[in-house]
C-alpha cells in the first residue's frame, strides 16, 4: 500500500525486466520496496519520475506479493518514455485503487471472458486468480481478439491455459498474416463456437470501448443477464481517490467505485461507451 | 452421403428444432466433403445449397479487382453459411474456400423453401437462425470497420 501519511506519495519499484509483448506493448516487471497487495481487477498509477503517472491494471498474479507486473501500451507521453526504461530503472506505484473482480461470488458458475488489445493485461492478473481457484469453479472459457498476430500478447498464455483442467482458450485476428493458420475475424465471433451453461454463468468483458460495447450486446444475445456481466472499465483515472473527477462517468468515480462494474450498473450511463 | 437426425442433433443451430423437423431436414440434405484449399463457392456465385459447417473449418471472403481476394473471417464447426441460397437473387455476396479438410452439411435451398412455406413455425425457427446469422456478421463487420478506421 501508499505511504499512509502521504496519499500521494508513490511506492519505490526497481524495474527487473522488459518484455516486448508487441511492437507497442511492453511488460515491466518491478520488485516494489515493500510487499504490495492489490485484488484482481484494482489498478495502480505507475509513475516515472519528473515525467508523470498513468493508470494501469497490473498484469501479474494478486497472489504474488513481491513481484508486480505491469503492461503498458504505447500510447502518448508518459507511455512513451515508460517504453525507453531499461531494467535498473526505478517507477513508483500509488494504490492499488478502486473495486476489483469479485471473485469469490465466481465460485461454482462457469466464467466466460471476452478480451480484445490490451485487454488482456487485466485479464492476465483474472485468469491467475482464477487459476488458483480452480478447484471450485466449473469452467472458464477465454475468447481473444487483436487486430493481427503481431499484435497479440501474452501469446504463449494460450496454450498453457489450453493445458489446464477446465480452461478454454481461442484467439482470433481481424487481419491475417503470413504463417497464422489460426480463426479471422473480430473477438466476438469466436463467442459462436463456445458452449457456456448461461444461467450458471459470469462473463467478463475487457478491451478497447468498442469490443466492450459489441461484445457486451452479444452477450446480453446470448442470453447472459445485465447483472451476470462484468465490465472492466478505463476512464482516464488521476487522483485514484475520487476526487479530482478526471473519471467521472455519470454518478460514479471509475477511480473509486470501479474500475470493475457489472453491465447492470452502468448500462443507462450515457457515457458508458465513450 | 446421408444426413443422420444424430448429426443435427449435435449442431448448436437445430437446438431448438424438434424431432420431426430434423426429420425434414435431413430428407433434403446431404452430407459433402471438401479438399484444403478447394473452393466451396465463389462470390457471385448461384447458389443453390446452404451449408452448415459439421468438421474442419473455412474462410470466408470478398474478391476485388486484379484477381485479389481478401479473407475477412472463418467459418467454424456448427456455423451456417451460404444463406443467399434462400433470398432471391441466390447469388452469393463471398467466396468459401476450405481452409483443412472439411465436411459440410448441404440442404436443398428451394426445398428447405418450400418447407418454410409449408410450416410455419419451422419457417420461424428456420429464419430465426439465418436472420441471426446475418446480424451477426453485419455486427462484426461494423466491429471489423471500426477497428480498421482506428474509431
Amino acid at each position: 500500500m501508499t505511504d499512509n501519511t502521504n496519499i500521494y506519495k508513490p511506492l519505490r519499484a526497481k524495474l527487473t525486466e522488459v518484455v516486448e509483448e508487441s511492437p507497442l506493448i511492453k511488460t515491466f516487471v518491478l520488485i516494489p520496496e515493500r510487499e504490495f497487495i492489490f485484488s484482481t481487477g484494482q489498478f495502480i498509477e505507475l509513475s516515472v519520475d519528473g515525467v508523470g503517472e498513468a493508470p494501469f491494471t497490473p498484469s501479474s498474479s494478486p497472489l504474488v506479493t513481491d513481484k508486480l507486473e505491469v503492461t503498458v501500451m504505447k500510447t502518448g507521453y508518459v507511455t512513451n518514455i515508460m517504453h525507453e526504461l531499461k531494467p535498473g530503472a526505478v517507477m513508483g506505484i500509488r494504490g492499488p485503487y478502486g473495486r476489483g473482480y469479485p471473485v469469490k461470488s465466481f465460485e461454482g458458475k462457469e466464467v466466460l471472458i471476452l478480451g480484445g488489445g490490451c485487454g488482456l493485461a487485466p485479464i492476465r492478473s483474472l485468469l491467475f486468480t482464477l487459476e488458483h481457484m480452480k478447484d471450485k469453479l466449473d469452467k472458464v472459457i477465454l475468447c481473444y481478439g487483436s487486430k493481427s498476430p503481431t499484435d497479440c500478447i501474452y501469446k504463449p498464455l494460450f496454450s498453457r491455459l489450453n493445458s489446464i483442467d477446465k480452461f478454454e482458450a481461442y484467439r482470433t485476428v481481424d487481419k491475417a498474416e503470413d504463417g497464422w493458420d489460426g480463426p479471422v475475424g473480430v473477438a466476438t465471433s469466436l463467442l459462436d463456437k463456445i458452449k457456456v451453461k448461461i444461467e450458471n454463468s459470469v462473463a467478463v468483458v475487457c478491451g478497447p470501448p468498442i469490443m466492450m460495447k459489441f461484445g457486451t450486446i452479444r452477450i446480453l444475445e446470448m442470453g447472459y443477464r445485465d447483472d451476470q456481466i462484468y465490465l472492466s472499465m478505463e476512464k482516464n483515472m488521476s487522483c485514484g481517490l475520487g476526487k479530482c473527477g478526471h473519471c467521472m462517468m455519470g454518478e460514479f468515480f471509475v477511480c473509486k467505485d470501479g474500475p470493475v462494474f457489472t453491465y447492470k450498473e452502468i448500462k443507462h450511463n450515457p457515457e458508458i461507451w465513450k | 452421403m446421408k444426413v443422420e437426425i444424430e448429426d443435427l442433433e449435435k449442431i448448436k443451430f437445430f437446438e431448438k428444432f424438434t424431432e420431426q423437423q430434423l426429420e425434414t431436414i435431413a430428407s433434403i440434405s446431404s452430407v459433402r466433403e471438401f479438399a484444403v484449399k478447394e473452393i466451396i463457392f465463389e462470390q457471385y456465385d448461384e447458389l443453390k445449397d446452404i451449408f452448415v459447417l459439421l468438421q474442419g473449418s473455412m474462410s470466408l471472403g470478398i474478391s476485388l479487382p486484379k484477381d485479389k481476394r481478401i479473407h475477412l473471417g472463418t467459418i467454424e464447426e456448427g456455423q451456417l453459411f451460404s444463406w443467399s441460397a434462400i433470398f432471391p437473387p441466390f447469388i452469393s455476396t463471398a467466396w468459401v474456400m476450405a481452409i483443412t479438410p472439411a465436411k459440410v452439411i448441404a440442404i436443398d435451398a428451394r426445398k428447405l423453401n418450400a418447407e418454410i412455406e409449408k410450416d410455419c413455425d419451422f419457417g420461424f425457427k428456420t429464419m430465426s437462425k439465418i436472420a441471426q446469422t446475418i446480424s451477426h456478421r453485419l455486427s462484426d463487420t461494423r466491429f471489423q470497420l471500426m477497428n480498421q478506421l482506428n474509431l
